[in-house]
């Protein structure tokens, strides 16, 4: 066989993954926006109707608001927090690896199996966190300091903070990359700064900063991608989309409840695709911010 | 000869071992739970050992469904997903470096761009489209993902990790007339064991813990997967916690077993940034 | 300007002794040239006098003060790296202004010491560039300027020429040495080139398996060098050693020595040892010509012999040298 025959049998599973299992079914997410389909019926073109009830649907305008709230929030936390493990533990020390583990072993942990962990983590009254809070406390309801634990689970804000929580231990993946990239670092320019006379705030923000920014960019782009996908597993499990009414629906639930409980598939994709544009904005955006914000990096 | 920094300084150790400490809590607790007896009432004070210790939880998951199955079906298709999708990504990483020019670059943009579609955005069509062929109910549909390598992300890794390789060590190969696939299997693959090692371990995640997938295509109980399994014990006694810990651990102990073999490779203290090319 | 002394310093790393007990100054406003082959030790000097390495026993001083313990911002000396350590995301103006903005000088002291020292090493047309525009030459001006434009006591250069090619090196040497002309610091630079050492430094030191070999002008370690392995390493081709027995064909040496002759002090003609001519390499206007009998002689390039050729070999007994066997020390003549 020649060898350009065998340089494209390589490749050909891929490609063919590629077309069969992304590129078609995002074009077929675009068409199906543009109709109603339940599955049985072959599906009917509606226009824009699809895009029109989302804009009026109450519930969409919550999922939509948890989401980008959720994203918010849990993104530069984790992006902070992932840095922050990476720089704390780049040195080759002895022993180190068991810290780098450490840090890295709830991410591998099944999503399902983590969420159950957090159903227990979090119930007000017999998870060990309020369990801990209310240890000090004066009766079996209140904290050391005198007021109620949070309910968690069964409050709205005190939910949405749950599954904020949750996110901040899953950050193993940047955490490694941002590991690698930092120890990929010339060492010669912090021995320059050394010799500098450089802080160690002066160092991060002149020499560490500048030179993981590209890394950091495109973990920001994948984290706020992932968050707004990452909610689907801890709100079907822990919280059901609750507590009442929907505080804890997010986008990637809506779709499945729409088009695998309702059957709407057009619609569900409808809000994929809005969902999806707003990603891609959300993103430009950030790389738009950073990007400037770089240049006033310069001495 | 330049020594490695060998020694933590100042605050830096005490924080590392809180930061672990925190990190290991979730495992902890998701053990220590499925260890309490079932039936009992809140504990006054925090305990991070329950009094008494009990496996009767795990007793109670296996026998409210049946998770010994599940966990069989799991590894089946594990087993069937992983080495498929080390295969491809590989064969694939590597097709892209030998593939010049403009092909090279159109390939990683469109992985790239693979790489940021939200999975959610794709569930809808793939499940028509496996409807369509008869595929729904059965294993195929999570097995399908393997050809994709799983991810454009881990073959993004190894053409990554193939790219660092020097160039003369292929070329010197294909004088003596390697074919592509010989060079794949005798040159890049060997020099690569950490991606691979690595790229195994991530797709075992994965894969394990699929939950989505299965949740939607898999109806017949007999083909449930361990995550869909701990699903069930959910909605049968959704507050018998030592139960659903108990399942749980099932499914996170091999995980966490197979983490802690593979991660000798890309996060001891020797290994410093080479581990992705050399 | 001052001085750098390194006393008694000891450095180990693990099972290995990087430095053995060093003993070395560098006098107030000479350019000192550590040389030595690879793993000898030198960068490892370098970088115990910068601080960036903490030595294990021993002191070092600069001027008169004792910086042992002094982290390497705090002992007021400058590093030019092999690899030049440029920020490759600032220009040339902000690398070179790296150390004096970081302590926070007045931006006006900031404008003229960058003017000064980017006037001084000739990089004024780049300001505005980034490094990756530059070429090896041009960068390695960059980070000399960087160097220069604290006005430390001291300067210290790590192979800075190595990464160079052949043309740029010799060029850049004559600029290191016009630069310690104009600004008289004190400077430590350390190489593995030997020709390089002879050509730039006031003193040279050897150094060899973390110890000093020798210390003087280039004339005395050249002329006059202490020992067998100082005598072997600088020259170039280097120096022929005979023992007893092949030494005798020409002059007989007392027992337990080696007799050693620099290849520039043989003279090929009609008289001395009847020798066979193996090879003859031409470089430029010198021949280098190998003889049997492993002597190699150094003649101007017109008068070569041809290969092949019968020739007589022979030199001063003034001009050869005496090592003892066993411990390689010098040994005058009787």
């Amino acid at each position: 066989m020649s060898e350009r025959r065998q340089v494209v049998l390589m490749l050909t599973p891929y490609l063919f993954g590629l077309v069969a299992l992304v590129a078609a079914p995002a074009l077929v997410t675009f068409g199906l926006a543009f109709t109603e389909y339940d599955l049985i019926r072959p599906p009917e073109l509606n226009g824009f109707d699809n895009f029109r009830e989302l804009l009026d649907d109450e519930i969409f305008g919550i999922a939509l608001k948890n989401s980008l709230v959720f994203a918010a929030i849990a993104v530069p936390l984790r992006l902070v927090g992932a840095l922050g493990l990476a720089l704390l533990l780049h040195r080759r020390i002895t022993g180190v690896g068991a810290y780098r583990s450490s840090a890295a072993l709830p991410t591998v942990i099944p999503d399902i199996a983590y969420g159950l962990v957090w159903l227990w983590l979090f119930n007000p009254l017999y998870g060990p966190i309020n369990v801990l809070l209310r240890w000090q406390g004066d009766s079996s309801t209140t904290t050391a300091w005198g007021v109620q634990p949070p309910q968690w689970l069964t409050h709205p804000n005190d939910a949405r903070a749950a599954i904020i929580i949750m996110s901040l231990f899953t950050i193993g993946e940047g955490f490694v990359i941002l590991l690698v990239t930092r120890q990929g670092l010339p060492s010669e320019l912090y021995e320059l700064a050394a010799l500098e006379d450089a802080t160690a705030w002066g160092v991060f923000r002149r020499i560490t900063l500048p030179l993981m920014a590209p890394i950091l960019l495109l973990l920001l782009a994948r984290d706020t991608i992932y968050s707004l996908q990452w909610t689907f597993v801890p709100a079907l499990v822990v919280t059901e989309g609750g507590p009442p009414e929907f505080s804890t629906t997010y986008v990637p639930l809506f779709v499945y409840r729409n088009a695998f409980e309702f059957l709407r598939y057009g619609y569900a994709a409808a809000a994929t695709l809005l969902m999806f544009a707003l990603t891609a904005l959300i993103v430009w955006l950030q790389w738009r911010i950073v990007r400037r914000w770089r240049k006033g990096f310069a001495i | 000869m330049r020594a490695g920094e060998r020694k933590w300084g100042g605050w830096r150790q005490p924080a590392a071992i809180a930061v672990a400490v925190a990190f290991l809590l979730p495992l902890w607790f998701m053990v220590s739970g499925s260890l309490r007896e079932p039936g009992l009432p809140p504990p006054r004070a925090p305990e991070l050992i329950p009094s008494p210790i009990s496996t009767a939880s795990y007793h109670e998951a296996f026998d409210l469904v049946d998770l010994a199955l599940y966990t069989v079906n799991s590894l089946i298709v594990v087993a069937l997903t992983v080495p498929l999708a080390v295969l491809v990504a590989s064969l694939a990483g590597f097709g892209m470096l030998l593939v010049a020019g403009r092909a090279r670059v159109v390939l990683v943009v469109f992985s790239f761009a693979a790489l940021m579609i939200p999975v959610t955005a794709l569930l809808v069509p793939r499940f028509t489209m496996f409807r369509w062929l008869g595929l729904i109910d059965t294993w195929v549909p999570l097995i399908a993902p393997a050809l994709l390598g799983l991810s454009p992300f881990y073959v993004l890794l190894f053409y990554w990790s193939f790219r660092r390789l020097p160039l003369e060590l292929f070329e010197a190969a294909r004088l003596e007339g390697m074919s592509p696939f010989g060079m794949w299997r005798r040159l890049g693959m060997p020099l690569v064991r950490p991606v691979t090692i690595a790229v195994a371990l991530l797709a075992f995640i994965a894969s394990w813990g699929n939950f989505l997938e299965p949740l939607v295509y898999l109806f017949d109980p007999d083909l449930y997967t361990l995550p869909l399994g701990l699903r069930s014990l959910e909605t049968l006694d959704r507050t018998n916690y030592p139960m659903l810990l108990a399942g749980a651990v099932v499914a996170t102990a091999p995980v966490v077993f197979a983490f802690m073999i593979a991660q000798r490779y890309f996060l001891h203290e020797d290994r410093g940034a080479g581990w992705l090319g050399r | 300007m001052s001085r750098i002394a390194l006393e008694g310093v000891q450095k180990r790393f693990g099972e290995t002794t990087a430095l053995d007990g060093v003993d070395l100054e560098a006098r107030d406003g000479e350019l000192l040239v550590v040389v030595g082959p690879s793993g000898c030790g030198k960068s490892t000097l370098l970088r115990c006098v910068a601080g960036l390495e903490a030595v294990d026993e021993g002191a070092i001083r600069i001027g008169d003060r004792d910086v042992t313990q002094l982290r390497p911002a705090a002992r007021n000396i400058s590093m030019v790296f092999q690899s030049y350590a440029l920020f490759p995301h600032l220009t040339v103006r902000e690398n070179i202004a790296f150390g004096l903005v970081v302590r926070e000088e007045p931006k006006q002291v900031v404008r003229e010491r960058v003017a000064e020292a980017s006037e001084l090493v000739g990089v004024v047309d780049f300001l505005e560039r980034r490094p990756y525009q530059l070429s090896g030459g041009e960068r390695q001006r960059v980070a000399l300027a960087r160097a220069l434009v604290r006005r430390p006591d001291a300067f210290l250069l790590d192979e800075p020429l190595s990464n160079l090619d052949a043309g740029t090196r010799v060029q850049m040497r004559t600029e290191l040495r016009r630069l310690h002309r104009e600004i008289g610091s004190t400077m430590v630079h350390v190489t593995h080139d030997q020709v390089e050492a002879l050509t730039l430094g006031d003193r040279i030191a050897v150094l060899d398996a973390g110890r000093v070999r020798q210390v003087g002008t280039p004339d005395e370690v050249h002329g006059r060098p202490n020992d067998r392995f100082v005598a072997g390493f600088l020259g170039s081709p280097a120096m022929n050693f005979f023992g007893r027995e092949a030494a005798r064909r020409f002059y007989e040496i007392p027992k337990g020595t080696v007799l050693g002759v620099r290849p520039e002090h043989v003279r090929i003609g009609t008289h001395g040892l009847r020798t066979r001519v193996d090879l003859v390499e031409v470089a430029g206007s010198d021949a280098y010509v190998h003889l049997d009998r492993g002597l190699v002689a150094r003649v101007p390039a017109h008068l070569r012999p041809d290969e092949g050729a019968n020739v007589g070999a022979a030199f001063d007994r003034g001009a050869a040298h005496l090592f003892d066997e066993a411990t390689g020390e010098r040994r005058e003549w009787q």
